[in-house]
């Protein structure tokens, strides 16, 4: 139940400051695509959090050692990807005039979605073999 | 590894979500479990071979992939 409500509150953290972020500033040119990740992660983190609420109601556990090992795995692959997202952004930084708050933007956003998709390989092809 | 945790469940008349709560992990366990996308631990394979009333080796069978 703690974790379910956990997800809840940092759920509505994120949907709180995306408000915020659009209501103070506007959203200028480039930035509707971003706004559409970032709607597809709260989409994708609904999903999971209903996924707890089910499993609360049906009275199973909440995690297990398949889920577990799974969110180790999806950790262990979306950090390494991670960190050649972040090597190639500081790539093209030099060559793409690109404002910072913008590029770490991008760093986090395209951190979340990796590992959402990480998580995806490893919901459909399974974690056969240690 | 393969196993042969189906057949031994549906013999007992029970339901993935009825072996799931015996064994205390989630429904979608037991069928990552049957499709062999997951290798139980030790635990489990133990557990799951209590309920279904048979030996480890029997539910399990391990091929050297090799």
């Amino acid at each position: 139940m703690k974790r379910i409500v956990l997800m809840g509150v940092i759920i509505l953290m994120v949907v709180a400051t995306v408000y915020l972020w659009i209501s103070n500033s506007g959203l200028s040119e480039g930035e509707g695509p971003f706004l559409g990740i970032i709607a597809l992660i709260l989409v994708f983190a609904g999903f999971l959090l209903i996924r707890r609420i089910k499993s609360w109601k049906a009275g199973e556990p909440q995690e297990d050692e398949l889920t577990k090992k799974m969110m180790v795995r999806t950790a262990a692959l979306s950090y390494y990807i991670s960190l050649y997202l972040w090597v190639f952004l500081l790539y093209i930084q030099d060559r793409v005039t690109f404002d910072k708050d913008r590029l770490i933007g991008i760093g986090i956003v395209g951190m979340a979605v990796i590992f959402a998709l990480s998580w995806l390989f490893y919901h459909f092809r399974g974690v056969p073999n240690d | 590894m393969t196993n042969r945790i189906k057949e031994f469940r549906v013999k007992l008349g029970l339901t993935q979500e009825e072996l799931a709560k015996k064994v205390n992990v989630r429904r979608e366990t037991i069928v990552f479990l049957e499709k062999n996308k997951y290798n139980p631990s030790l635990r489990l394979a133990f557990d799951l071979a209590q309920i279904l009333n048979v030996s480890v080796e029997e539910l399990f069978s391990f091929e050297d992939e090799k």
